[in-house]
């Protein structure tokens, strides 16, 4: 588990360092992998079982090879495929990450003070708000899913500690919205690419008031 | 009762899968959706009949009590109103509206409709709070479809913030969720798990640390679905970029089921939580969403989004209903949802109508609509009368009570300030709308594009809102629903 809470901080660190959009895909894979492998450990200590095996390869199947596939498919139809934003941007969103990390250690110790898994449910909490971060700083289309993904990661992995897992049914239904919604923000993206020739979240600024 | 849901969760997709197959002309899709939205409208009319307030119907998957059928007499009411009043709409969109020229893809319409409706019967008829969530996120992912429609710029804008916004906040809500389920894990078991019926039995033992945790989490997530301030930013762009008979589905229908949503988890938590943290919050947030409608309301130019911003001002008096929590209180938002729901469509289908008619959506560049446009004019004073909740129309009913009941329970501060604002937006709205209807016209109206079907529909909607609005005590039925409603939720 030390492993694993290790590298899924490090991979976390170092999704917010990309500014390119295919190697941001590939970590995001990785990411998810490591989740897939968490989830399948977890399952399997617990009994195995149809609940025990059947989240993680539905993780494997969708969250790291179907998801990153429709990504980098969108992002081959780009011309300009580096997001538009300076180092110091980039820096800024490390450097919120690493407030998150913090922060996440302290949200849990104030919260579940007696929870098992400290280390793991403070790695779930930096992730859901490096989600969030990278939704509110980026402004790339693509960067924004990939945020979105991650927060999602994140509820997963702190549903999978906390209650080692939600009954069957609810995880099919949460899967199936996921991948709903990454279909639906890959329409979307490439619909901005066609209206407006970039997939730069800042140009959608015409509705005000 | 079971056949009567069964049919209710499979007649919309059925009819949504045929209508994408595009084996059928758009006239055959026209009657083939009036008539899966009728057949809807009398098995709910049927279920209505047979049901009894005081004995809940349960089973494995589906839970039907007084407050879920009171919000599917809701939907079901609006849906079969937009399916008949969806031809003339779309044909006048293609002849004149912002679709002019364009080939209207007709089945994927009806086909992104259907669903949409499907998912939120969905979230009113299952009993696991888990599947409520998924069921709502979905609501989410369908009507994205839905706003983004007609593919224009503003229209991808507008989707993208919505998504963008309402998914991180759904996500939240799913955080609550998982929280709520860790309490019942340690209190309870894995046994039922978030099951609402085993959980409401059981309320008392959960742990009020993590109840108030969850309280958070779920009352921000779903706040933002309802278009809460400060999470509203997506609710004016998509409701006034969306096709006007999804604008009016989306502020009538989805609105409602995030506050059903909300009302279900309250129950759960209420209990060790305590009141007046819930009470507070949702005050707080109440008084904030109305406060930041009034001034984009008066200032206002946009036809659509003033009604936007009207919606936000509603849903503010529910919530501030729903944290006055009392049994007048819960009872008069379920009859502002109702007609709030009901007129809000109206009005949005009118507005949709104004711009067809006049060719613009800017209120400044349309004058004298008593004159040129009488029929679509008349529907437009009397949707305006009725959203400002004058008397005779029902909205006036349900703000006198919540404000009455603010007052009775002691928050003076919520109450006075509410109505403060609310004087802010009658003058708004009124200002405006008058403006429209009367003054000389400087501009002509392509003609009264108001279709024959049309006119009895909206008209039965905005009698329907006076009738219940003003008569519920003296019809034992709904009076009976109404109360039994009331005692599931407890205020």
């Amino acid at each position: 588990m030390e492993y694993l809470v290790v590298s899924l901080m490090f991979i976390v660190f170092l999704q917010t360092r990309f500014m390119e959009l295919r190697r941001a895909t590939l970590c995001l894979a990785v990411q998810s992998a490591l989740i897939a492998a968490a989830c399948l450990v977890i399952g399997l200590s617990h009994g195995g079982g149809l609940h025990g095996w059947l989240p993680g390869l539905l993780t494997i199947a969708v969250k790291v090879l179907f998801i990153p596939y429709a990504i980098l498919r969108t992002v081959k139809g780009l011309r300009d495929e580096r997001e538009i934003v300076s180092d110091i941007n980039v820096n800024y969103s490390t450097a919120v990450a690493a407030c998150s990390l913090a922060l996440g250690y302290m949200v849990i110790d104030g919260l579940l003070p007696q929870a098992e898994g400290r280390d793991i449910l403070a790695t779930s909490m930096f992730m859901i708000m490096t989600g969030l971060t990278l939704i509110v700083m980026r402004s790339r289309a693509i960067m924004q899913m990939i945020g979105l993904i991650t927060m999602e990661n994140g509820i997963y992995l702190l549903g999978l500690i906390m209650t080692e897992g939600l009954p069957l049914i609810i995880e099919l239904g949460i899967f199936l919205d996921v991948l709903i919604a990454v279909v639906i923000l890959v329409i979307l993206t490439s619909r901005l690419r066609l209206s407006f020739r970039t997939t730069d979240t800042n140009v959608l600024d015409k509705l005000k008031g | 009762m079971l056949e009567y849901i069964l049919l209710l969760l499979c007649l919309p997709p059925v009819c949504a899968l045929l209508a994408l197959t595009g084996m059928f002309s758009n006239n055959i899709l026209h009657w083939l959706h009036r008539l899966t939205a009728t057949a809807v409208g009398v098995s709910v009319g049927l279920m209505a009949s047979k049901f009894n307030p005081a004995e809940p119907y349960m089973d494995d998957y589906f839970y039907v009590d007084a407050l879920s059928l009171w919000v599917v007499i809701i939907i079901t009411t609006l849906y079969v109103a937009a399916s008949w009043t969806a031809r003339s709409y779309l044909t006048r969109e293609e002849r004149c509206g912002v679709l002019k020229g364009e080939q209207l893809q007709t089945g994927r319409y009806f086909a992104l409709m259907q669903f949409f409706c499907w998912t939120m019967f969905i979230v009113l008829l299952v009993k696991n709070l888990g599947l409520m969530w998924v069921a709502i996120e979905a609501t989410t992912l369908i009507s994205a479809l839905l706003i983004s429609f007609k593919f224009t710029r503003a229209a991808l804008e507008a989707t993208w913030k919505y998504i963008m916004v309402c998914t991180v906040g759904i996500c939240l809500a799913l955080l609550g969720t998982l929280v709520l389920y860790y309490a019942q894990l340690a209190a309870l078991g894995s046994e039922n798990a978030l099951s609402w019926v085993y959980l409401h039995a059981h309320a008392e033992a959960l742990d009020p640390a993590l109840t108030k945790l969850a309280l958070l989490f779920l009352v921000i997530g779903y706040g933002t679905k309802a278009g809460m301030a400060p999470m509203h930013t997506w609710l004016p762009d998509a409701y006034a970029e969306a096709p006007s008979l999804t604008s009016g589905m989306l502020s009538g229908a989805l609105c409602s089921c995030a506050i059903y949503v909300l009302l279900r988890n309250l129950v759960i938590l209420l209990p060790t939580a305590g009141s007046e943290m819930m009470s507070s919050m949702l005050l707080f947030f109440a008084v904030l969403t109305v406060a930041v409608a009034v001034p984009f309301v008066v200032v206002q130019r946009d036809v659509k989004r003033i009604l936007a911003y009207s919606s936000m001002e509603n849903i503010g008096i529910m919530v501030a209903g729903i944290g006055a929590f009392s049994a007048l209180s819960i009872k008069a938002v379920m009859l502002h949802m109702y007609s709030h729901a009901m007129i809000k469509f109206v009005l949005f289908y009118i507005a949709g109508t104004i711009i067809q008619e006049y060719q613009t959506r800017n209120m400044m560049r349309i004058h004298g609509m008593i004159k040129d446009v009488p029929h679509t004019a008349t529907f437009w004073l009397t949707g305006m009368l009725g959203i400002l909740g004058l008397p005779p129309m029902g909205l006036f009913f349900s703000k006198f009570y919540i404000m009455s009941a603010l007052f009775n329970e002691g928050h003076w501060l919520a109450g006075s300030l509410l109505i403060v604002l609310l004087a802010g937006v009658l003058i708004g709205i009124l200002y405006h709308g008058m403006r429209m209807l009367c003054d000389n016209a400087k501009r002509q109206p392509l003609g009264d594009l108001l279709g024959a079907i049309d006119v009895p529909v909206l008209a039965l909607l905005l009698v329907f809102t006076c009738i219940v609005g003003a008569g519920f005590e003296n019809l034992p039925w709904l009076n009976n629903l109404l109360n039994h409603a009331v005692r599931v939720i407890g205020g």
